[in-house]
């Protein structure tokens, strides 16, 4: 076998270029309710392909990433509400912080002893936990919320940005939510996710090559609830209003949906698929129930009829269609399928 | 704690324990056999508790014992013939595919669940009451006991009894265990494997809807239904251990027991502990009480 280099995802990046586009002139085109959907689906985005860096990667199901979610979303609520004197990307980042710790604490409980489902149900019930107990803390907001989240001042010493403008915040979040992304884009290709995606293969062999797949797992896990964090930090001043069924299950299904809609092989997926759902959302938000339904169907279909989701339908259009280039090239007419 | 509380606190328990039974027990056939955790059990459990609260109607508010038996008969009758579809469609699909590809399909079949509720009977709270001979409650001992809590408690431990014998004691339930250990080998021996999963899932499917119609009285019925019981379900039937129906029966009674307590030890935090526990017992024993180390 020759060593080949990777293909080039050719499809996926001019969509994911399309789709940056779309947000990053949202503040032209978009006004009003779409306009808070775009800041609310670019933080969804970050939320989606952080759970991706487990699922696509490891292999497991982290069923109660939306705890992690939550858990970013009320400390930096917490932070830019009640410690104005905390700067606005501390508080982004405390949120990070505290959804990494709680994600060690539930990484080094869960990964030790279980796997597949039990990982899937064991990391739901730990998320229903937190639930309870965001829903119960008074100074939480309990089952109301939590209000009164301010968007501050950013102070960058030679200027300053004020994010009670909905487009400075917009353009805020948008930058964060890609620098985020970039920055587990740059972990999923490089040797770290090389290795975890060898250990989803093959982990015996890869422990027999020296791979600590436990302390690889932890890690995985941990870097990826802390980047749920953070994008949960980041929804709570877009949001200014968060309640706790943002920590429950039904919320960690939002990722899953986008992850497995747009392919959760790849690093892309969960952008492209995020886009797709929302959009179908978007645009049958009005029918009561039907919306559901449509959404469970395409779910259904890619599971049963495309497992690899949106960007493997792509690669393999694409590659039907250089096959079919070449052929024309090389014998001038299209190539027969040998019976 | 008041001692006092004591025989109360149990019963409550027992309630809540035969209630989530009554929904686990077509789960744990159904995970038993083709290892799928399967989410639209709930949304099926829904649909058929709509549909009982539809036959219920046309007897008026208050209702004889015969027109609750027919709105369990039509409930049941519902959940089975979900079942054959979503069986000839998706389930037989699913073999082969991996664990958290068939938990998704299920759930995707649950947000299917909850669109058809939405679309046939709106988004409105509804209730009913129970059956007219079991309004009211009995006298136990100085406690006052909801008469439907009881026949609930009854049903419960009566679909057990009856799974039990289905599964130990005929020849169809020889063939299910066969089959749930090795599928292969009891198809070399001549059992029809594949009809006898048609006939799991088509039997846990009815099962939800007679849950469903078991239970319209216990809950307001909306379309969040389908997603209520099926986390405390699915936390049963791995406390249990997977697929086996006396773990199942003996983990609800357990977090039955342990949720009854809570409420009263920590009632600043209803549920908590139902959570706690799970996750000691799958980090204590991941094969859960009853089951068999794999």
């Amino acid at each position: 076998m020759t060593l080949r280099p990777r293909p080039f995802d050719y499809g996926s990046t001019v969509l994911v270029g399309i789709a940056f586009i779309a947000f990053a002139t949202a503040p032209i085109w978009a006004a009003g309710g779409a306009f808070f959907l775009m800041g609310i689906l670019a933080i969804q985005i970050a939320f989606a392909v952080s759970f991706n860096m487990i699922f696509g990667l490891a292999g497991l199901v982290s069923f109660g990433h939306a705890a992690y979610f939550a858990v970013g979303a009320y400390a930096s609520a917490a932070l830019l509400r009640d410690v104005p004197q905390a700067p606005f990307l501390v508080s982004i980042l405390a949120a990070g912080a505290a959804a990494g710790a709680v994600g060690a604490i539930v990484g080094l409980i869960a990964l030790r002893r279980a796997s597949g489902i039990y990982f899937a149900i064991l990391t739901l019930a730990l998320g229903e936990l937190i639930h309870v107990v965001i829903a119960k803390t008074t100074y939480l907001g309990r089952e109301d919320g939590f209000t009164g989240i301010p968007r501050p001042v950013i102070d960058f010493f030679v200027f300053k940005l004020d994010t009670s403008n909905p487009t400075t915040l917009y353009l805020v979040t948008l930058a964060v939510v890609i620098a985020l992304i970039a920055g587990m884009g740059f972990v999923w290709y490089g040797p770290l996710g090389r290795t975890m995606a060898a250990v989803r293969q093959d982990a015996d062999r890869a422990a027999f090559l020296g791979v600590d797949v436990g302390r690889l797992h932890l890690f995985g896990y941990v870097l990826a609830t802390a980047a749920a964090g953070l994008a949960g930090g980041l929804y709570a001043p877009w949001a200014q209003l968060i309640t706790p069924e943002i920590a429950r299950w039904t919320y960690s299904a939002i990722p899953i949906l986008f992850c497995l809609l747009g392919g959760a092989a790849s690093f892309w997926g969960p952008v492209l698929g995020g886009v797709v759902f929302v959009g179908l959302e978007h645009a049958t938000r009005t029918m009561i129930g039907l919306s559901e339904l449509i959404v469970g169907a395409i779910l259904l279909a890619i599971v049963l009829g495309a497992p690899g989701g949106l960007t493997a339908a792509l690669t393999q259009l694409e590659a039907t269609i250089v096959a079919r280039m070449k052929n024309k090239t090389a014998a001038g007419k299209p190539m027969r399928p040998n019976p | 704690m008041m001692l006092s509380q004591f025989p109360l606190l149990v019963f409550n328990g027992l309630a809540w324990a035969m209630a989530v039974f009554l929904v686990a027990s077509g789960l744990t056939l159904v995970f038993g056999i083709l290892h799928i955790l399967n989410f639209s059990h709930g949304g099926v459990f829904m649909i058929a508790a709509y549909v009982a609260l539809a036959v219920q109607g046309y007897a008026g508010p208050s209702f004889s014992l015969g027109a609750f038996a027919a709105a369990l008969a039509a409930a049941t009758a519902s959940g089975a013939i979900i079942g054959v579809f979503v069986e000839r469609f998706v389930f037989r699909r699913l073999t082969g595919v991996p664990e958290a590809y068939s938990l998704i399909a299920t759930y995707a079949l649950l947000l299917i669940c909850q669109g058809v509720v939405k679309l046939i009977w709106g988004v409105d709270f509804k209730g009913a009451p129970p059956p007219d001979v079991l309004v009211g409650a009995l006298v136990v001992a100085g406690n006052f006991l909801p008469a439907y809590s009881v026949a609930l408690i009854a049903a419960g431990i009566g679909m057990f009894v009856a799974l039990e014998v289905l599964i130990y004691r005929t020849r169809f339930g020889d063939r299910l265990r066969a089959v749930a250990i090795d599928p292969w080998m009891s198809g070399l021996i001549g059992v029809n494997v594949g009809a006898v999963f048609a006939a799991t899932v088509v039997a846990g499917f009815a099962l939800a809807g007679l849950a469903g119609g078991l239970l319209v009285a216990n809950q307001s019925l909306s379309p969040e239904l389908g997603s209520a019981f099926i986390i405390q379900a699915f936390g049963a039937i791995i406390v249990g251990g997977m697929g086996n129906i006396r773990g199942t029966f003996l983990a609800c009674m357990l977090l039955g027991l342990i949720n009854a307590f809570g409420i009263v030890l920590i009632p600043d935090l209803p549920g908590i502990l139902f959570y706690v526990a799970l996750a000691a017992v799958i980090l204590i024993r991941p094969q859960g009480l009853l089951g068999a180390r794999s």
